[in-house]
Order: structure tokens, then sequence, then C-alpha cells
């Protein structure tokens, strides 16, 4: 599932950030001309060992307390090409970052003990967010994934533009036709569905938005791995149309940027940068000696861990950090705990929420973490104003994470 | 000018799908002819085929269970539109589990033939995807262009040998050379020849039969009652034949091909309900 997420974003652009928090994984994307963002975020469950911790910063006043890195993705594709034979070979994989070296490593740990690794550079840049209301669309689909991938077939894989047209009582997918398309030699193709169709069905404003579908076939793959409904987000024609996943343990959306009518160009969005999050810092990070997270690791042999004992062990490490708040100020040191590494050697590949591989991730970077909220931190955002060479913006509002 | 037609069983539209891949796979561009009882796609012999020429003929009642056409006028009560097969086939290709496909000509924005797909789907009306194919209708004074092509005085006539074999070798030589010597005689023996620098490599192929009126027919050249043995040859394009080949989907009832010493081989495949006729002109 990993693999095709990484698949599925590099539909979108050839890099992407890699952007460790505390609650789980995002992988997200832009395009070029930041008409199309995507944003497959794992959840600390997803990986059978998810191990976070931030930087610490000698003054205290604005943490940065994620790193988000940037990373080609003609890189990473490698790792994860040919997913399908990832299912069947790999028993692991676990995710390494080093700061200080500014890589990054994808061990893969194979069956017959092949071990397969790879070290990738990233850049270190600023964290990229899209800002979007979903809630606030009026529109709302919901599909399975099944039926979008059946729709999407009908159309030439040379097809750029499609339109969605939904009043009340029809929906209706076609190929995007301009004024000047020349119609002897095109061919369209059309498809009517019916509400009933639809898993759940909200149509509060007739409209008609066009977007791109090579992009959403990133998005397409990467559905049917996850088996979970797709929902879709849009308003009018002009606005964005968001297409999302949710499951227990991983959220994707994928945002394009749909044609607007009077303009005739297709309008961005604009990711604002914002920071990743604000942590209160008030817990008072004090140099208290914690114990190391690694050994709030369960020492029972590998061969009993399963899946229970997962949440288990995110849990002992955040409580780990919430009790003491662990700084390892002077440590930037970017070992790998041998320990660590030892006890991953054999893994079975279980996993209740993805069948492929199993993922361990662990961060390394140190540092203080002001774990004071219990659970999840909320993410408030705040939209800079960047440079927006957008019509769009939706900055102001209050939006849900993406 | 009206046309429309529907196939509602299934395995007639497979049936009807396969055939449109394979005319897709020979031709770009083709002329689609439709009469009352029967549909042709026809490649003429222009030079921007490379001299290649195809007929294939389809009995339209083994296919559609409604067909309805209204020709130019009455007496020429037949259609001819100029089309891309490949568009046709590629909104036939995920029509594999319909409920009904219709087919109508139309003129939106420009002619075009419609393509309806009703799909079965979860909810209580179907799902409907429409293609519109764009399609050159072919005005009545440029009919005459696409007659049936006819080649009497073949020199030799022999049944194929099976298709699969003769796509494998002759997609081995394809590597090797762009022109291929095909030869065979009335003894059923058939060779296939490529010639380079370096290599040449002969396919021998024996006891592949002759259809049986090589040997009857006045029209019939010198060499009847003698020479048996004698090969008739011509040196055509591999390309081409390799495209004939490959584009065979199912085995065909009967397959066979007439040879012009030096001139053309006529290819005729028969299915039971399509026949297909190509013709490869020898290289000069």
């Amino acid at each position: 599932v990993f693999g095709k997420a990484i698949h599925a974003i590099a539909r979108i652009s050839d890099e992407f950030w890699f952007d460790p928090i505390e609650k789980g994984l995002a992988l997200r994307s832009v395009n070029s001309s930041r008409s199309a963002y995507a944003c497959v975020f794992f959840s600390s469950m997803f990986f059978q060992h998810y191990c976070w911790t931030a930087v610490s910063q000698p003054c205290q006043k604005e943490k940065q307390l994620s790193l988000p890195c940037k990373l080609i993705i003609k890189s990473v594709l490698p790792v994860f090409r040919g997913v399908n034979v990832l299912e069947r070979n790999v028993e692991k994989c676990s995710i390494y970052t080093n700061i200080n070296d500014h890589h990054i490593t994808f061990q893969l740990l194979c069956k017959h003990g092949v071990v397969k690794t790879y070290n990738l550079t990233f850049q270190e840049c600023d964290p990229l967010q899209a800002v979007f209301a979903k809630h606030m669309c009026p529109n709302i689909l919901k599909v399975h994934s099944r039926l979008l991938a059946d729709i999407m077939i009908h159309f030439p894989t040379s097809q750029e533009e499609v339109t969605l047209l939904v009043t009340p009582m029809k929906v209706c997918f076609k190929s995007y036709t301009e004024e000047d398309t020349d119609f002897s030699k095109t061919m369209l193709t059309e498809i009517h569905l019916n509400p009933d169709e639809f898993d759940y069905f909200q149509v509060g404003v007739d409209s008609e938005v066009t977007f791109c579908l090579k992009e959403l076939r990133g998005l397409l793959a990467f559905s049917e791995a996850t088996s979970a409904p797709v929902s879709i987000h849009f308003d009018v024609s002009g606005r964005p149309v968001a297409f999302s996943i949710e499951d227990m343990v991983l959220e994707a959306n994928f945002i394009l940027a749909t044609l607007s009518d009077i303009e005739k160009e297709t309008a961005s969005q604009q990711p604002p940068c914002s920071p990743q999050r604000q942590e209160s810092d008030t817990a008072a990070v004090t140099a208290r000696r914690p114990p190391n997270t690694e050994s709030a690791k369960p020492a029972s042999p590998l061969a009993k861990r399963d899946i229970e004992s997962i949440p288990r062990v995110t849990k002992k490490g955040r409580t780990g950090m919430e009790g003491t708040a662990m700084v390892e100020a002077e440590d930037h040191a970017m070992l790998e705990e041998q320990a660590a590494a030892a006890s991953h050697s054999v893994l079975h590949a279980v996993s209740c929420f993805s069948q492929s591989c199993i993922f361990q991730f662990h961060s390394l970077f140190f540092g203080a973490v002001s774990c004071s909220e219990k659970g999840a931190i909320s993410h408030t955002f705040q939209s800079l104003a960047t440079s927006s060479d957008t019509e769009e913006d939706f900055g102001n509002m209050q939006s849900s994470p993406v | 000018m009206r046309f429309r037609a529907k196939i509602v069983d299934l395995a007639c539209l497979n049936h009807f799908s396969r055939v449109i891949n394979t005319i897709a796979k020979l031709a770009k561009t083709c002329t689609l002819r439709l009469t009352v009882s029967k549909l042709y796609f026809i490649l003429s012999d222009k030079v921007a085929n490379g001299g290649v020429s195809m007929w294939c003929e389809l009995c339209q009642g083994n296919f559609f269970d409604e067909f309805q056409i209204e020709g130019v006028a009455a007496e020429h009560n037949e259609i001819y539109l100029e089309l891309v097969p490949e568009n046709l086939s590629r909104a036939l290709k995920t029509a594999q589990s319909a409920k009904a496909v219709k087919i109508k000509l139309s003129n939106k924005h420009c002619p075009c033939l419609r393509v309806a797909v009703e799909l079965p789907s979860l909810s209580s009306s179907s799902r409907i995807v429409t293609h519109d194919i764009p399609v050159g209708v072919i005005p009545r004074r440029l009919w005459n262009d696409f007659r049936e092509p006819s080649v009497t005085d073949f020199d030799v006539s022999i049944y194929l040998p099976v298709l699969k074999t003769m796509k494998s070798v002759v997609e081995r030589m394809k590597n090797l050379s762009n022109s291929i010597v095909i030869e065979a005689n009335l003894r059923g023996e058939m060779n296939l020849k490529i010639e380079t620098d370096l290599v040449s490599i002969t396919t021998h192929f024996k006891d592949l039969g002759n259809p049986p009126w090589a040997s009857e027919d006045g029209g019939q050249s010198s060499t009847q009652g003698g020479d048996l043995e004698g090969m008739a040859e011509a040196r055509i394009d591999i390309k081409k034949l390799q495209q004939l080949l490959a584009g065979q989907q199912v085995n065909p009832t009967k397959a066979l091909c007439n040879i012009v010493n030096k001139k053309i081989v006529h290819f005729i495949l028969l299915h039971e309900d399509v026949s297909l006729q190509y013709f490869i002109p020898a290289l000069a």
C-alpha cells in the first residue's frame, strides 16, 4: 500500500515531501503548475513501529518540530517498483532518516535473507500544505473505488481532461471539449450514471467541473489497493475538486484544480506554506534525561510481535515522550539504535491494515516534544499570505488539515 | 441517410469486437460500407497504404439484432463511411459485459457514429456510456474506388500453415530483414525465406494442402498440368505480413493464400461469418 501511494503521488510531480509528524507520516506532492496536490497521510498505526521525535531547538520560540524534506520521486520509485513483487518478497521495510547526513534510508528486508538498502538524499524545504475546505463543498459524492475505476476505464488513456457534470438527477462524466476542438478528429466519450450508484450523493448546486484525468489516475490505482470508498468534494467550476480516501489508518487527499469557465485557464490553488504545527510549548523542555524511547519497544522476541503490540508500542512511545519530555538536546547523533535494528530482523508479514509491506519508521529527530496534550495534537494552521499567483484563495478559512 | 443497429447478445458482441480489433490492427483508417445485408471493411490499394488492400465482409444478420439502413438514395441503399477502426475498437473494448450496444449514425457537430453501450450496474437504471466516433461520409461518386478486388489468375493457391506458428516465424524474421519471400507450390509446400548479408533463413512447411480450385479453372497459368513442383514466389514487405498475422485473434476456419508469381500475394482468411481478404503486393 505504501508503494502504491508513492506511485500515485509520482503521477503528480517529480518530487515529494516526506513529512513525519507525530501522528504519522505524510507524503505530499504538488505539481509544477500548482494545479494538483496530493497528500497521503499514514497514521502511526499504519506502521508496525513508528517512532518520531522532533528536532530540538536551543531557543524554544518557534519549533519547527518536523523536518519536512523533499525527495526526488524518481529515486524513490525504484524502491517500490513492482508492487506486486514486493508483496511477495518483502517481509519488512524500514525507513530511517538521518538529518545530519541528509539521508533517508529505505531498507527492504526480503525473503531468503536478502536485504536491499537504498540511501537517498533529501533536501530540506518549507512545509507544504494545501488549504481546502472540504466540508464547505456543496457537492459530495461518495463512491466505491471500483466504480470510479470502472468509469475512468472508458476514457482513452490519452484523454487529458474530463468534465464531471452533476444535477440532482444525474451524474455525467464526459471528455472535455473546448470550443475549438476539432470534432472530426477526436472521439468523445460520455458516461451517464444514476445517483443511485453512489454510496452518498449530495448535490447542492448543479455544476460542471473539469479536471485533469491523468493526475487522478494515480489516486485510482491507490484506491484499489486500499479498497476504501472515494469521496469527491467539489463546487462550481473554477473551484478545486478534492478526491479523498479515508480509512482507519490512512487518509489520502488529491486536490485538483478545475477549469474555470470565465477565465478559461486552469485555476490553481495555493498551497500556503504554513508551519506544520504550532506546538504549544508550554511544557518546559527541561533537560531531563528520559529513558530512551527505543527501550520502550517491547523487548519480547520478535516472533511474538503481532498487531496487538503495535498500538501498545506507539502509545508507550508517546507516553514515554509525554511523561518525560525527552530531550537529547546535545545528542544529534544519528546513530541507528543498533539494538533496535537487531530486533527488527525477522518479521512476519502480518498486517491488518495493509496487505503489503510492514513498515517500521524511525525518525532520528531527537529533541523536545511537548506532548502535554494527550492524544491527537490539534493543528492550527495559519495560512500565510504567500505569493499567490492564482485566483483561488481559500486561505482564510479554517479548514480541515489536508 | 440513416443507420442504426443494435447488438444484444454478448457472444455476438464479443465476436464483433474481435473482428474490429483485427481490422484495427491492419489499417489506420478504412472505409466501412454498409448495405442492407452486409458490412464491409475496405482498404483500397492506394500508395499511402503501401499498396496493401483489404476486403472484409461480415453478414450483419450474424451480429446485429436490429439493423436498419437508409442509404444515400433509393437505388443505392448503401452508406460508405471513412473511419478509424481503432476508435471503434476502443469503444467496444469496455463493453464486454454490456446489456446492449446501439450504433447510430448521427450528425451533431460533424458526422459521427454514436456507440451507446448500456452497462449493467448495481442500481436500478443502467449506466450508459456513449462514444462519438467521428466518421467521414464518402460521396457516391467515389464509390467506385472501393470495389472488391479480385485476383483470378494466380499461380499457386495453398493453405496456410497454423497461423500461430507462421506468426512466430515471421516475427523472428522481422528483426533481421525488411522483406520476406513467400514461395509455394501445388504440392502443398511453402517456404518463407529471408536473406541478409550475413545470413539467409528459410522455413519449410510441408503437407499444407492446396485448395481444390487450384487445379481446375482455365484461368490458370502455365504451371497447370505439368509443373506441380514449381514454386511461385513473391517478395513482400515483412511488416505487412506480420501485421496480418498478429491481428488474428481467432483461428480461422480456413486460411489460404494465392500467389501470383512476383506480383502479389492474396490472403484469404475465412471464419464462420466473416471473410477477410488481404492483398500484399510484391516489392519491386
